[in-house]
């Protein structure tokens, strides 16, 4: 039974914490395992790029709107969009006021919801909707109805973003945000829609002899990480440490097939893999 | 196929991530740096109830009296403790237990307000942050949650469940974007010790001490989030924690007041 326990001039509750240093390593170490719950562990994340997709206009993104109509009714995804130029735009005149790195953090969200909205306007005739902050309970509703929720890909760091390792912009964008989201909830695999074939040893549109990585570990790449990236540092960091996700895929949105493909288990684009999975 | 349709900014095409270029000229505006944020501790402080706490709260109406902006964060204690034991043994991921963690300072904080309401204690929501000026200029004493708005968004730390933001960071993190210099904790102790005082009599306090000294001591345990001594040194406004004793009385008002008491942590 719970039981109160004082004598020390402080109530406390009974528990394997009870009086204990949240700071202290042994005591840290006690509420630690190998794994983590997984929630929705047959949800996929697709997240759509913003500079890479919207920012082409109709040319690229009706295309993909066909795709997603017609993949959403054979697998369960939320979809989460990146902001692209609008959000450098925001940093860069941000930054130029003085902005100090949390205000600059509250600005961005901003942007990237733009596309969501214009992105749930396209897909709303096939079943889509808006998905409110973390209102992740209502999935089952979701998919139950074969609705496809749109997520709010920046994370809610806000004010509060933590000082960067470097320079002053905040370090949690939306590859971070849709990532974590697909990790806490112990989602399937993370897939992300850009305009190249995957992910490259440097930049594929300034190197033409860049080379694209097939299937990569995710040890191998951050050993060897590549020139440029594609995608957050901050993913890449919060995967190692992350327990659930064993799968991100980046595909080419621009070659209609690629995100269908990869949904359907095959191995398109670049596939980064974690702890020897496949 | 169409291309890329980019505004023209200092960041155009890149993929924002690492610094910024150097063609910002990047000059921090400070955006509030006088008020002072105190987080009142939840398991050192509000666990013991009324004995420990009427004192505290009475020298921080003596503070705002005397015109010193005081916004209040309060921290979790015991129960935040009971629901991270439980969550943990459920193998609740890190975020799920960050999310968990939020309602008790919460109540905390609604507590204080409540005690705090007559002489302007206003509870507030992380979104209200930007009417702080005006909370403020009416003489008001905000009082909110230390828990940063992470939430399910808290990422997982090697070797533990328990989320590494929790109402010390918040603090820490709520000084930084206003401009703050100081980060001010009230607990029960008079600050850092070599190890937990209250396990090992013959700890010895130590009065001022660096982030980068404190971490070279490797030492079991420490009277702050760990995660503020990797921020401490990159961070642009908030250089000092302080840790005062709200048991002893005088304490907090001195802290308030900008002086050198309990333990300074600085970057």
């Amino acid at each position: 039974m719970t039981k109160l326990v004082g004598g020390d001039g402080r109530t406390h509750i009974e528990s394997r914490l009870m009086r204990e240093s949240l700071q202290n390593r042994t005591v840290l170490s006690k509420t630690e395992s190998e794994r983590d719950l997984q929630i929705f562990p047959d949800v996929t994340m697709v997240s759509i790029g913003g500079q890479s997709i919207f920012d082409r206009g109709k040319d690229a993104i009706l295309p993909l709107v066909e795709e997603l109509a017609e993949v959403k009714r054979r697998h369960k995804i939320v979809i989460g969009v990146g902001g692209g130029t609008r959000v450098r735009h925001t940093v860069s005149i941000a930054l130029d006021l003085g902005l100090p790195t949390g205000g600059v953090a509250q600005l961005i969200g901003a942007m990237e919801e733009l596309n969501a909205i214009l992105l749930n306007a396209l897909l709303a005739p096939h079943g889509s909707m808006p998905m409110q902050r973390d209102h992740f309970w209502d999935l089952p509703l979701y998919f139950d109805a074969g609705i496809t929720p749109i997520a709010i890909s920046v994370p809610p760091f806000h004010f509060w973003e933590p000082p960067p390792i470097d320079g002053a912009v905040p370090m949690h964008g939306s590859d971070f945000g849709l990532f974590q989201m697909a990790e806490v909830l112990g989602f399937k695999q993370v897939i992300f829609v850009k305009d190249e074939d995957g992910l490259y040893d440097k930049d594929p549109k300034k190197h033409k002899d860049a080379k694209k990585y097939g299937k990569v570990a995710l040890e191998d790449l951050i050993k060897n990480p590549p020139t440029e990236n594609i995608l957050d540092e901050e993913m890449y960091r919060t995967w190692a440490e992350a327990k659930n996700i064993k799968r991100v895929v980046i595909v080419n949105g621009l070659k209609p097939g690629q995100l269908t493909r990869a949904l359907d288990g095959e191995d398109v684009g670049t596939v980064i893999t974690k702890g020897g999975a496949q | 196929m169409s291309e890329r349709r980019t505004l023209d900014s200092a960041l155009a095409g890149a993929t924002l991530t690492g610094a910024q270029p150097s063609s910002i000229d990047y000059r921090p505006v400070a955006v509030m740096p006088d008020v002072r944020v105190v987080k009142i501790g939840g398991q050192s402080v509000m666990d013991r109830g009324r004995a420990a706490l009427f004192p505290i709260l009475d020298e921080i109406i003596e503070a705002r009296r005397k015109g010193i902006q005081v916004v209040v964060l309060a921290g979790g204690g015991t129960r935040a403790r009971h629901i991270y034991a439980i969550a943990s043994e459920l193998e609740m991921p890190t975020g799920v237990v960050a999310t968990l963690g939020k309602y008790i300072p919460m109540q905390n904080a609604r507590m204080l307000q409540m005690l705090l309401a007559k002489h302007g204690g206003l509870y507030i929501m992380p979104d209200d942050f930007e009417k702080l000026p005006l909370y403020l200029s009416l003489g008001c004493i905000p009082v909110m949650s230390g828990m940063p708005p992470f939430g399910y968004w808290e990422k997982h730390e090697e070797g533990s469940r328990i989320p590494p933001h929790r109402t010390d960071a918040g603090v820490f993190l709520s000084c930084e974007f206003l401009g703050a210099r100081r980060a001010i904790y009230i607990k029960d102790e008079d600050g850092l010790y070599t190890d937990d005082p209250k396990k090992d009599p013959s700890a010895q306090h130590i009065p001022r001490i660096t982030a980068k000294e404190l971490r070279e001591r490797n030492l079991p345990d420490v009277v702050i989030e760990r995660v503020l001594l990797d921020y401490l040194p990159r961070s642009r406004w908030c250089k000092e924690l302080q840790i005062v004793n709200g048991l002893k009385p005088g304490q907090v008002l001195a802290a308030l007041e900008g002086k050198d008491v309990g333990t300074l942590i600085s970057a």
